[in-house]
């Protein structure tokens, strides 16, 4: 990665020491007036639970992107021509901490999304009851039979489920192996995989740092591909290497590469 | 076929088909923990395997005791044996 310039540098202390304030005091002022606006949208919209709480945990990733928006420019593009009103298997290209928090970006009516994650995110108190109550996908704890059923039963429900397909941050950036189980959800349930490419959550936040950057993050859906384009018992390993080769190519675009 | 040959088409495969580093893929590496497979792709691997060998793998106990790399160059191995099968497997391309 580029080593950040002075002026980056110098941005990046009242970045880290706005941000980082503000986001804790988004959290608490989240965690106490859910119970209140939780209320307020069973009243008015007579949603279940699980999308509920999704789309106010949607909300609240709009929100870091509020917060972090003076110190970086997000953008978002190909989104014109996704159809929204329907569920998708969404799946993402893993660079930062950050990245779950992007999903703010999507539009509103695609914020119906409960995530597919590793086991540790489960172990922060501050978040695990709310994604308990959205539904959100312990892959670990559930394990393939587990999350492919409440997958689709997620997605015959109208939400959308969210993978990071290589199940790690890359460190390089580039796009790691990707595991099979979002391509199996996909192929089980006929739910379109919708591409999502990520970039420059690596430059505001990568692994094993916490000292935040100035960043250009950008967010751009592919078009969806149909898993019924492919068939026989390896389907879902060819939607795998498909959606592979597109978002391999599209990152290494948005990258400059 | 020779033994050498079924474990160079099992590696090549599996290799391909999981991006897994030839490095390693030495017998003793275990699926999950050193090659990093999960839960699916071990049903994805019975498929890369019947695709390069040409022949159906049932619910056997046999897969379901596969812990190491070499636990599948045996099974693959003895299959064949028990098979009799003869006909040239190439790996996926």
């Amino acid at each position: 990665m580029k080593k950040p310039g002075v002026v980056s540098l110098l941005w990046s202390i009242p970045m880290n020491l706005l941000v980082y304030p503000m986001i804790a005091l988004w959290t608490l002022l989240g965690i106490f007036a859910l119970p209140f606006l939780f209320g307020l949208c069973k009243i008015f919209t007579r949603w279940d639970n699980g999308r509920i709480m999704r789309l106010l945990i949607w909300f609240y990733g709009r929100g870091w992107v509020a917060i972090t928006s003076p110190f970086v420019k997000f953008s978002r593009e190909g989104f014109d021509k996704v159809a929204t009103g329907r569920p998708y298997v969404m799946v993402i290209n893993h660079l930062s901490f950050f990245d779950f928090y992007c999903m703010g970006l999507l539009p509103f009516p695609l914020g119906n999304i409960a995530a597919a994650v590793r086991s540790w995110p489960f172990k922060m108190p501050w978040y695990a009851p709310f994604m308990r109550l959205a539904g959100y996908l312990d892959v670990e704890s559930l394990g393939a039979a587990g999350y492919l059923r409440i997958g689709a039963k997620i997605l015959s429900g109208g939400g959308s489920v969210l993978f990071f397909p290589e199940g790690h941050r890359s460190k390089d950036g580039k796009i790691q192996r990707f595991f099979s189980g979002a391509f199996k959800l996909s192929e089980e349930t006929g739910a379109k995989i919708l591409p999502l490419c990520l970039t420059g959550t690596d430059v505001l936040l990568p692994p094993g740092r916490w000292w935040m950057l100035p960043a250009k993050v950008r967010l751009t859906a592919l078009p969806p591909v149909d898993p019924g384009d492919f068939d026989g018992p390896s389907a879902h390993m060819e939607l795998k290497k498909h959606t592979k080769a597109m978002m391999t190519e599209k990152v290494a675009a948005m990258r400059g590469l | 076929m020779t033994d050498e040959k079924i474990i160079e088409i099992i590696n090549t495969s599996l290799a391909e088909e999981f991006e897994l580093d030839s490095e390693k893929m030495v017998p003793e590496a275990i699926l999950y923990d050193d090659l990093g497979l999960d839960s699916l792709d071990r049903v994805d691997t019975v498929i890369v395997l019947e695709h390069a060998f040409k022949f159906k793998i049932r619910d056997e106990g046999a897969v379901r005791e596969i812990i190491t790399l070499g636990d599948i160059h045996r099974f693959v191995i003895n299959k064949i044996r028990d098979l009799g099968v003869t006909q040239s497997a190439q790996p996926q391309g």
